[in-house]
C-alpha cells in the first residue's frame, strides 16, 4: 500500500515535471495569443540591463532608486516575449549568413562628399553591394554611421564582438543597441524616434529607447565619457522619469499595439521624390492601399519570429512566413495558383480586369512596373529615402543635392527576368583591384588621400559632390600606388572604372564593379486608372516612351563623367528591336481596321452562300412527286 | 500542350496526304507519279509567269492567290517555329513579321473568298447519293465522279470558316474589351484555329497541286 502510494507520487511528480517542461517549450506568456483580439494593456515594471557585475541579473527599476537606470528592452519586454525569437526577424538578422537574402533591397549607403564616395553597404549578399568589413566597417563603426535608422539588434547589438580593444571599451560605456520594440510598437504620440536618433549620435545606445519615451529624459553624452565610465556609479549620463510615471506597484504604462502604426514605419521607410510634381508632402498622394484604409502591416505581416513579409512574388519559396504566398500583389488580388479554397480578394482587394492587356505582360513585368512608384518621365528624377538621407532626424540636410544621389524610377530587369521599377545610384569609391575583384578602401583613408591632393576643400552646405577632375583622380591613384603595393589602385564613379595604365595615363572604361546599385520599389502604388498602359499601349510602346527610352541620370563627382543612359540599357533588350516594335504600334489601328474589314467580308460571303445553300436545300426538298394536298387526296 | 497537339496534327495531315498519294499511285500510276506532284507545285508557284490568257481580273486573282500562299508560308514559319522549335510563344522580330504578314493575309483571304466563292459552290453533282435519296430514286447509289472536286470545295469553305475565329480572336484581343481569362482563351482560340487552318490549307494545296495534272 505504502509502496504503491510512493509510486503514484513519483509518477505524478514526473508528470508534473513533463507538463511544466512542455509549458516552458511553448514559450513565454506573450509569445502566443489566446485568440482574443483585444489589445493587452502593457502596465509593466521596468527592468534595467543585466550586467556582469551583478552576475547578469536584471533588477526592477524603482522611482526611489538613487541612481535611476535606463530600462532594458531585452529585460523589460523579454519577461513576456522571447527576445531571441524576435531577434531572428528580418529587421534584425542581416549579419546572419544563414539567412537567405531574397530579392535585393535598399542597401545602406556610405556617402562622403570629401572622399568623393557613395558606396552601397550591406550585411546581406545582394548584388553590387559590399560587406561592411570590406570597407573597414566594424560593427561599432557601422552603428556609429547607421544606428540612427536601425531598429536595434543585429550588428548594433554585437558591438563587443570586435578585435579592436578601444571599440570594446567604448561599447561598455555606450552599451549595446538592443532591439527597440517601441520603435515600431509604441502608439504613444509622445514617443520620439528623432530623440532616439539623437541619443545614438551621442553613442548613448543603452539609453536611446528610454530617452525616446515620453515619460523619460536622458542627459549626458556617452561619447564624451572616458573608457572607464561606469553608468552604475556615475550620473554623468542621467535618466529622469517623469513624475507619476510609476504607479503604486511601480509599474509603467506603455501604449503598445500589435498592429504597428504607419507613422512608425515611415520613420525608416519614407521616400521623398524630388520631381517637381511631388516635391512637397501635401502635393503627393499616398499609396492607394493606405488611402483605402489599409496599413503597412496589413500586408507586411509577421508573427513572433518577426519574419516579416517583404511582399514580392516568389518570396514564399524562401520565407518561413506562411502568408508569404498570399500576401504579395498577386496573392491578394488574384490568389495563389493553387488553393483549396478561394483566397483572393483579401482585405477587399479587387480582382484586376486588365482589359486588353496581353497576358505576356504578366510574364515579362512585375505588377509594380505598371502600378508602383512614380509615373515615368522623360528623365529620372532624384529621390531621398529615410535611411539614405537621415530623413526625420534633427539637422537632416534638406537640400535636394545632398548625397547620396538616388534616381527613380528606373525600369530594369530583375534577376527573375521581369522588368520592375527601381531606385538606382551610381557607386563612387576608391578601391584596390586584385585578381578576386575590386575592393573599396575605407572611407577615412580615401578622405585622407584625396585631402592630400585637393587640400582645404570643405563640404558644401548643400551636401552635393565636391568637384573632381581626371587629373586629380590620376594624382590620387598615383599616391595610392606609392603608399601601398597591394593590388592596383582604381576609382569607380559614374559607371566607369578609372585606373592608371602602364604609362601612368588615366584609363577609364566599363567594369562590373562600376555597375549601378539598384533595388526594386513597390510604393507608392497608384490607382488603377493611373497605371501604365491605361491610356493606350503607347504609354510604353511609343518610340519615345520613357518606359524604354527615358533617360537615366548618370551621376559622378566628375563633371565630365555625368550624363545619361537609356532605360532600355537596364532591360537586356535590343534598342532597335524595341524601337521597331514601338513603331509598329503606329500602324496598329490600321491593322485592326483591315482585319475587321476582312472578317466582315469573309462573314458576308459565308452568310450569302449559306443563304444560297439554304435556298438550294429548300428547293430540293420542295421538289417531289406531288404536293401535300395531293398526297392527302 | 499546344506544341504536342501541333506536332501530332501536322504529322497526321502530312501522313494522310502521303497515304492518299500512295494509294492514288497504286490505282493509277501514270497520273500520280512524283513528277506530277512536282509539276503541280511548280505550276502553282509560277502562275504569274505562265503565258497569261486571262482577263485583268483573272490575273488579279492569281496574284492574290500567290500572295496569300506566300503569307501562309510566312505565317506558318514564324508562328510554328517558335512553338515547335523554340518551345515558347512567338515574340520579337518573328512576332512583328507574323503580324505584318497577318494583315496582308487577311486582305488576301477576303478577296479570295469574294472571287472564288462562286466557283466553289456545292451543286447536286457533289453529292449524288444525297439527291438520289431525297428524290427517292431507288436505283444503284451514285458515286462521285473520279474528277470530283468536292474535297477541295469543302477545304475552301473550311478555310473561310476557320479564318473567322483565327482573325477575330487576334483582333479582339487588341481592344480593351476582355480581361486576362478571356485574353488567354482568345490566344488559345487563335492557336488552335490556326493549327486547324494550317492542316486544312495543306490538304487544300495538295488537292490543287493534283488537280491540274489529273485533269
Amino acid at each position: 500500500m505504502r509502496k504503491g502510494l510512493i509510486q503514484a507520487i513519483a509518477v505524478s511528480s514526473l508528470g508534473c515535471v513533463l507538463l511544466a517542461t512542455a509549458a516552458g517549450a511553448q514559450g513565454k506568456i506573450g509569445d502566443e495569443s489566446d485568440g482574443s483580439r483585444a489589445v493587452p494593456v502593457h502596465l509593466i515594471p521596468l527592468y534595467d540591463e543585466a550586467v556582469p557585475e551583478f552576475d547578469k541579473q536584471s533588477f526592477k527599476i524603482l522611482p526611489q532608486d538613487e541612481l535611476l537606470q535606463p530600462f532594458s528592452i531585452r529585460q523589460t519586454c523579454g519577461k513576456c516575449h522571447t527576445y531571441e525569437a524576435v531577434a531572428q526577424g528580418w529587421h534584425f538578422n542581416a549579419p546572419d549568413p544563414n539567412v537567405n537574402p531574397g530579392r535585393a533591397g535598399q542597401p545602406w549607403i556610405l556617402a562622403d562628399a570629401a572622399a568623393r564616395t557613395q558606396v552601397p553597404v550591406s550585411y546581406r549578399p545582394w548584388p553590387n553591394t559590399f560587406r561592411p568589413e570590406q570597407l573597414g566597417l566594424t560593427n561599432w563603426k557601422f552603428a556609429r554611421r547607421f544606428a540612427r535608422h536601425m531598429p536595434g539588434g543585429g550588428p548594433a547589438e554585437m558591438l563587443d564582438q570586435t578585435e579592436a580593444p578601444e571599440e570594446m571599451m567604448r561599447s561598455y560605456v555606450s552599451g549595446k543597441l538592443e532591439i527597440n520594440c517601441l520603435g515600431c510598437h509604441s502608439a504613444d504620440p509622445g514617443y520620439d524616434q528623432a530623440e532616439y536618433v539623437l541619443q545614438t549620435a551621442r553613442q548613448n545606445y543603452r539609453w536611446a529607447p528610454t530617452a525616446a519615451c515620453s515619460f523619460a529624459s536622458v542627459t549626458g553624452v556617452a561619447a564624451d565619457q572616458s573608457d572607464m565610465y561606469d553608468p552604475l556609479m556615475s550620473d554623468a549620463i542621467k535618466v529622469t522619469y517623469r513624475p507619476n510615471t510609476f504607479d503604486y506597484k511601480n509599474r509603467v504604462l506603455f501604449d503598445i499595439v500589435r498592429k504597428v502604426p504607419n507613422e512608425r514605419c515611415y520613420f525608416c521607410h519614407s521616400n521623398f521624390d524630388l520631381s517637381g510634381r511631388d516635391a512637397e508632402k501635401w502635393k503627393a498622394d499616398e499609396d492607394v492601399h493606405l488611402a483605402a484604409g489599409l496599413s503597412c502591416v496589413d500586408c507586411h505581416r509577421n508573427g513572433l519570429d518577426h519574419s516579416i513579409i517583404r511582399g514580392y512574388q516568389g518570396e514564399d519559396k524562401i520565407s518561413n512566413n506562411p502568408l508569404a504566398a498570399t500576401t504579395s500583389c498577386q496573392g491578394c488580388h488574384l490568389g495563389p495558383e493553387s488553393s483549396a479554397s478561394p483566397v483572393e480578394g483579401r482585405l477587399g482587394a479587387p480582382r484586376p480586369k486588365h482589359l486588353g492587356i496581353p497576358p505576356i505582360h504578366f510574364e515579362k513585368m512585375t505588377c509594380t512596373a505598371c502600378h508602383g512608384g512614380p509615373w515615368p518621365d522623360a528623365r529620372t528624377h532624384a529621390t531621398k529615402t529615410s535611411r539614405a538621407h537621415a530623413l526625420g532626424t534633427l539637422g537632416a540636410n534638406k537640400s535636394p543635392e545632398a548625397l547620396p544621389h538616388i534616381w527613380t524610377p528606373v525600369f530594369a530587369k530583375q534577376p527573375d527576368g521581369k522588368i520592375a521599377p527601381h531606385k538606382l545610384f551610381w557607386p563612387a569609391f576608391w578601391a584596390v583591384e586584385k585578381d578576386d575583384g575590386v575592393t573599396p578602401i575605407p572611407v577615412e583613408t580615401a578622405r585622407e588621400l584625396v585631402g592630400k591632393v585637393i587640400p582645404e576643400q570643405r563640404p558644401l552646405p548643400s551636401g552635393d559632390w565636391l568637384d573632381l577632375s581626371k587629373e586629380q583622380i590620376a594624382k590620387v591613384l598615383s599616391l595610392m600606388s606609392q603608399e601601398s603595393s597591394e593590388g592596383r589602385p582604381v576609382y569607380v564613379a559614374g559607371g566607369k572604372l578609372y585606373r592608371l595604365d602602364d604609362s601612368d595615363q588615366l584609363w577609364a572604361g566599363a567594369h562590373p564593379a562600376a555597375a549601378p546599385s539598384m533595388w526594386p520599389i513597390a510604393h507608392n502604388v497608384r490607382p488603377a486608372v493611373q497605371s501604365l498602359g491605361v491610356r493606350s499601349c503607347q504609354d510604353c510602346h511609343a518610340t519615345d516612351a520613357p518606359f524604354f527610352f527615358g533617360d537615366v541620370e548618370i551621376d559622378s563627382p566628375l563633371a565630365a563623367g555625368r550624363g545619361s543612359a537609356k532605360m532600355i540599357d537596364f532591360q537586356d533588350l535590343k534598342p532597335f528591336y524595341v524601337k521597331a516594335f514601338a513603331f509598329s504600334f503606329v500602324f496598329r489601328p490600321w491593322l485592326k481596321l483591315v482585319i475587321l474589314a476582312s472578317c466582315a467580308g469573309l462573314a458576308g460571303v459565308l452568310v450569302l452562300y449559306a443563304l444560297r445553300a439554304l435556298a438550294c436545300v429548300v428547293k430540293v426538298l420542295s421538289e417531289g412527286n406531288g404536293s401535300i394536298e395531293k398526297e392527302d387526296e | 500542350m499546344f506544341r504536342t497537339v501541333s506536332i501530332i496534327v501536322l504529322l497526321v495531315a502530312v501522313a494522310a496526304l502521303a497515304l492518299h498519294y500512295l494509294v492514288s499511285r497504286l490505282r493509277s500510276p501514270a497520273k500520280a507519279g512524283p513528277v506530277c506532284i512536282v509539276r503541280g507545285l511548280v505550276y502553282l508557284l509560277t502562275l504569274l509567269f505562265l503565258p497569261q490568257q486571262l482577263t485583268l481580273l483573272g490575273k488579279f486573282k492569281k496574284l492574290v492567290y500567290l500572295l496569300a500562299m506566300l503569307c501562309v508560308v510566312v505565317l506558318a514559319v514564324t508562328g510554328f517555329y517558335s512553338v515547335l522549335i523554340l518551345g515558347k510563344h512567338i515574340s520579337g522580330y518573328l512576332l512583328m513579321i507574323h503580324v505584318t504578314a497577318g494583315g496582308v493575309f487577311a486582305v488576301c483571304l477576303a478577296l479570295l473568298a469574294l472571287t472564288f466563292a462562286q466557283s466553289h459552290r456545292f451543286n447536286e453533282n457533289d453529292w449524288p447519293w444525297l439527291t438520289s435519296m431525297v428524290r427517292r430514286e431507288l436505283q444503284e447509289p451514285k458515286l462521285l465522279p473520279e474528277n470530283s472536286d468536292l474535297l477541295r470545295k469543302i477545304c475552301f469553305w473550311l478555310l473561310i470558316i476557320l479564318a473567322l475565329p483565327l482573325m477575330l480572336s487576334v483582333v479582339l484581343s487588341m481592344f480593351p474589351l476582355f480581361g486576362t481569362a478571356v485574353q488567354v482563351l482568345l490566344a488559345d482560340t487563335h492557336r488552335y484555329s490556326t493549327l486547324t487552318f494550317a492542316a486544312v490549307a495543306i490538304i487544300h494545296t495538295y488537292l490543287i497541286i493534283r488537280a491540274p495534272t489529273s485533269k
